[in-house]
């Protein structure tokens, strides 16, 4: 009897043992990771100035963070060259070329999430005839020239324009941030609703 | 029935004899009863008795007999042995005997400071995390990211130098950086044991510092139909929990089921809500035992699900606003109580299934093997402008074989040899839109260990060794989404030896030194990118080229000067017990050459704002520590508990102060029995005030501000540095009453009863917001 149940019992034993062994067969794969998507990044940020009476006449100002996630600085490339008494449209490059083979446009997306994005201004007061004053970062009521709206008739600012003032030279600085704000964006959102996407600082010569 | 049914399954029932003084007769049908339990077993013609199923750390055991006088004498349990009690004859009245039994420990650990909790310890706040329960152990606290991720620290050491054994297993999880807590259900533990020290040999050479052992329902035979319903309200939170556990032993068969569940709303700092800090938890366990003749048959399964917030202002919504969160007394976003848990969050599943037989084919020896799977899958959602698409989505499946066999003497010679066979598959699911954090990778481990002990006279001495060889074939993907690839294989050599010398009855002195080498992990090697308000950098992910930092590319590990972990530590253990007091003390010294640990970088530009940013790196580090625990039985109503625990840590190898070390700590617990109050049958009262000191060995600040404007400078080689102040030392006060009424045992908790605002430095958030203030918690549980 004693020996019927030792057998018994070394069946079970083995059943297990195979059990598990089965179970485990199938976990040697050597596959990478798939290829993300990063639509986080933000790389590259082009600020591109035309001259509304002269479209020949364009003034693009740069910044690169070539690694994205990574360690690389963030470099400012140059600084904006504008002339006096011109009226500019300011439109914009927003890339993500981490892969220089697949290089992602930003800016589109941020086009087609109009109504969850507003990009906001601040410059030096009064180096532009319009618009007046210092930029609405501070104060979101502050004039700055949107020229396209979400569907909710909110300001989105990929297209604004800009007319610098006569009394040169002048030499400032100009920042522009990016807001997501989703579920958010309203006709009174500021610059510190959300999450920002993209903050930059150039200098500003107007000459 | 055999005798391997009685010792085992539960390691630590208590089984004795009963003897007259002078005759040495054997004294039949003496009453055994485990204090404060309903536990009573009768001795039987020969005196015998055998008491199962209640394993407490020590407990006093009440030995009665009509006839027969007071016994004061404390005696020692030990493993393996069968105790003896003598009890003198009276004429009248009856008397009692006293008893403190040890537990039996772990193979491998005996000359190891360890320390158990039982399940009334445990389940006094069934709320809380694993680590926040173990922390009430001298030498053992918890570092976090907020509430409802704390992970266990031990002398100092936490992550990948503690090793958690769920239910025999390691416990397989994303186990790397502050952010990741075991997925473990307290309430289906039946006691936790910590055992401070290196246990490598045993575990493997993550258990470089110390062990976690958390054992479920220890599967009684010959145990009757059993049922307890607990359920809890906390105030802070306003939280709930509930618990059900049942269960029945017959004489050949076990079996318990075991479910939990929690929900825990927005936590509260005394001035204000703690945004987005709720948790839910479910999870479920069941296992049964199959006994036939000198065999045991064991299945066990548990799943937890997991939802926990992190606190919401811990991500800056912009990098800038980090800066002004750090220097801000309150988080930057403070929202009304909720129970919702928004981004940022994790969501764990962790399931693990085991199979396990013993054989005790020998009445002193016996074989077990041991199967396991574990599916840990993990998503991380972080604030971001796809918030809805995890940032980090990990499988993680984990195979564990163990096959030990637990000789019979040879030579007075008593061991235990096994080999081990461990393997984990790591895979990134596809879809995050971010370049993975963590690669994908597959380990195999293959392992050797023997431990012997030998007995010299009343002394024990204890050695082991073991072997690993590991491999890792590791797969990810650069910034530019390139894959790169790297192998490699280290073997490790992990060796102890102990001694264990009873000095006289009522002192003993334990002293073990253990060498363990640790490979970096995949983590610490190749973490990379955002997660929360940092970015983190694994050692193989960032290069510096006189002082050009680049993350662009990963560097092979055999052309990088990434070297083993080894680490070495002493722990001595002094422990004096008279009448009424008790007295350990625990001293240890752990030297670790090539320590990995995490710390800030600096502060970079991206496109977003300055982003602070963390390297993982290597140093020499020597960790002194004390341990001290003086228990005193004022009256046998009133006991107090004196603890302290002590650490000294240097990066010796720059001679500067490490980061994230555990500050002095120091606590009394005032407990009184009151017995009898009104209806309750049973009051007992416990007060423990603390103090935390400030951290006087923290690394010099270097602001972020000072940082980003450049008036500070710092590379890769400069001086460790922390982005805040470590913060001010603060005392907390905790009360509680347990109370029993009928079948309900209850236990009213208040914790940091002054509502003191104060901020942890173990908890990463700690630049964000305060800990919580005030809570009351109200545990009942129903016995059926």
């Amino acid at each position: 009897m004693k020996t019927i149940n030792k057998m018994i019992n070394l069946r079970l034993l083995a059943l297990l043992f195979a059990g598990l062994l089965v179970i485990s067969c199938d976990d040697d794969d050597d596959a990478a990771p798939e290829e993300e998507n990063e639509i986080e990044v933000i790389t590259n940020v082009n600020l591109i100035f035309t001259n509304t009476a002269d479209a020949s006449d364009v003034v693009i100002a740069s910044a690169v963070d070539p690694d994205g996630a990574g360690i690389m600085e963030l470099e400012v490339l140059n600084a904006i060259n504008l002339s006096v008494d011109t009226e500019y449209m300011l439109t914009y490059d927003v890339l993500n070329a981490l892969d220089p083979d697949d290089i992602e446009d930003i800016a589109e997306e941020i086009e087609e999430e109009d109504n969850e994005h507003q990009l906001f201004y601040s410059f030096t007061n009064n180096v532009f005839a319009n618009p007046m004053g210092d930029g609405n970062i501070d104060n979101s009521s502050d004039a700055v020239v949107y020229n396209d709206q979400d569907e909710n008739g909110n300001n989105v600012g990929l297209i604004t324009t800009w007319m610098t003032s006569s009394t040169p030279p002048f030499t400032g600085s100009f920042t522009t941030r990016l807001q997501h704000q989703p579920d958010l964006k309203s006709a009174t959102t500021g610059a510190n609703d959300g999450d920002t996407d993209f903050e930059l600082t150039f200098v500003l010569n107007v000459n | 029935m055999s005798l391997f049914a009685q010792t085992k399954p539960c390691t630590c029932c208590v089984k004795g004899k009963v003897l007259d003084t002078d005759s040495k007769a054997p004294i039949p049908f003496a009453t055994v009863n485990v204090d404060g339990s309903e536990k009573y077993v009768q001795t039987d013609e020969n005196g015998n008795f055998l008491i199962e199923g209640i394993c407490p750390e020590t407990y006093t055991l009440i030995i009665s007999c009509l006839g027969y006088s007071n016994l004061t004498d404390e005696h020692a349990h030990e493993d393996d042995t069968h105790p003896h009690f003598y009890l003198t004859q009276e004429i009248t009245g009856l008397s009692e005997v006293t008893i403190r039994a040890e537990i039996a420990k772990e193979r491998g650990t005996e000359t190891i400071s360890q320390t158990t909790l039982s399940r009334e310890d445990i389940k006094s706040v069934p709320t809380q995390s694993l680590a926040a329960s173990l922390s009430k152990i001298e030498g053992v606290t918890f570092s976090s990211a907020g509430t409802n991720v704390q992970l266990p620290v031990i002398q100092g050491l936490s992550g990948n130098r503690i090793l958690v054994l769920n239910n025999g297993l390691k416990h397989a999880f994303q186990n790397w950086g502050n952010e990741h807590a075991p997925e473990i259900d307290i309430n289906a533990a039946n006691k936790v044991t910590v055992i401070k020290g290196a246990s490598g040999v045993r575990f493997g050479p993550e258990a470089l510092s110390g062990v976690v052992i958390v054992e479920p329902n220890p599967l009684l035979l010959d145990n009757p139909l059993y049922a307890t319903l607990g359920s809890s309200f906390q105030t802070n939170g306003r939280g709930i929990n509930t618990n059900l556990e049942i269960g029945k032993g017959t004489e050949k068969w076990s079996y318990f089921f075991n479910g939990s569940y929690t929900r825990i709303g927005d936590r509260s700092a005394p001035d204000y809500n703690l945004t987005n800090t709720g948790k839910s938890e479910t999870a479920f366990s069941l296992g049964a035992l199959h006994h036939v003749n000198n065999w045991d048959f064991k299945i066990y399964y548990s799943f937890i699900d997991q939802n926990l917030g992190l606190l919401r202002s811990s991500v800056a919504n912009s990098p800038d606003l980090f800066i002004s969160s750090i220097n801000s007394d309150r988080p930057i976003i403070v929202d009304p109580f909720s129970y919702n848990i928004d981004q940022p969050n994790q969501k764990t599943n962790h399931q693990l299934a085991k199979a396990e037989v013993d054989w005790f084919y020998a009445e002193d020896a016996k074989l077990n093997l041991r199967g396991g799977i574990q599916i840990n899958k993990r998503d991380e959602f972080d604030v971001r402008r796809n918030e809805e698409i995890p940032i980090i989505d990990l499988d993680l499946i984990t195979y564990d074989y163990q096959l030990e066999w637990e000789h019979p003497e040879w030579s007075d010679l008593d061991g235990v040899i096994g080999v081990q066979y461990f393997s984990q598959n790591n895979d990134n699911n596809p879809g995050t839109q971010t370049t993975p954090f963590i690669p994908n990778y597959n380990t195999e481990r293959y392992s050797l260990f023997a431990i012997e002990k030998k007995k010299l006279g009343q002394n024990t001495l204890e050695a082991g060794i073991r072997f690993d060889i590991e491999s890792n074939d590791v797969r990810g993907r650069e910034t530019n989404q390139d894959i790169f690839r790297d192998n490699y294989t280290f073997s490790n050599l992990t060796a102890s030896l102990g001694y264990s010398w009873k000095i006289s009855d009522r002192s003993k002195f334990k002293t073990n030194i253990g060498s363990a080498f640790r490979t970096p992990n995949v983590a610490e090697l190749f973490s990379f990118g955002q997660q929360g308000f940092r970015s983190t950098f694994g050692l193989l992910r960032f290069s510096d080229n006189n002082g050009v930092l680049s993350t662009s590319e990963v560097i092979p590990l055999d052309e990088s000067d990434v070297d083993l972990e080894r680490g070495y530590k002493l722990t001595n253990e002094y422990r004096v017990d008279t009448d009424t007091d008790s007295h350990v003390i625990t001293t240890y010294g752990h030297y670790i050459e090539n320590f990995v640990f995490d710390r800030p970088l600096g502060v970079f530009g991206t496109i977003r704002g300055p982003q602070p940013a963390f390297i993982i790196d290597q140093a020499d580090a020597l960790f002194l520590g004390l341990d001290y625990t003086w228990r005193k039985e004022v009256t046998d109503k009133v006991r107090t508990t004196y603890g302290l625990s002590y650490l000294w840590s240097r990066n010796i190898g720059e001679n500067e102060p490490l980061i994230d070390q555990p500050p002095i700590v120091t606590n009394l617990q005032l407990q009184w029995d009151q017995g009898k109050l009104w209806l309750f049958e049973s009051s007992k009262w416990s007060i423990k005030p603390s103090y935390t000191f400030r951290q006087f060995q923290a690394p010099r600040t270097v602001t972020p501000e000072s940082l980003v404007d450049g008036s500070e400078v710092v590379t890769v080689d400069s001086e460790i540095f922390d982005f805040a102040d470590a913060p001010e030392g603060y005392f907390l006060l905790d009360v509680a009453w347990n109370f029993k009424w009928k079948n309900i045992n209850g236990n009213l908790t208040a914790q940091n009863v002054l509502n003191t605002s104060y901020r942890n430095y173990l908890n990463e958030l700690r630049y964000f917001a305060d800990e919580p203030g005030i809570n009351v918690l109200l545990a009942l549980n129903y016995q059926f």
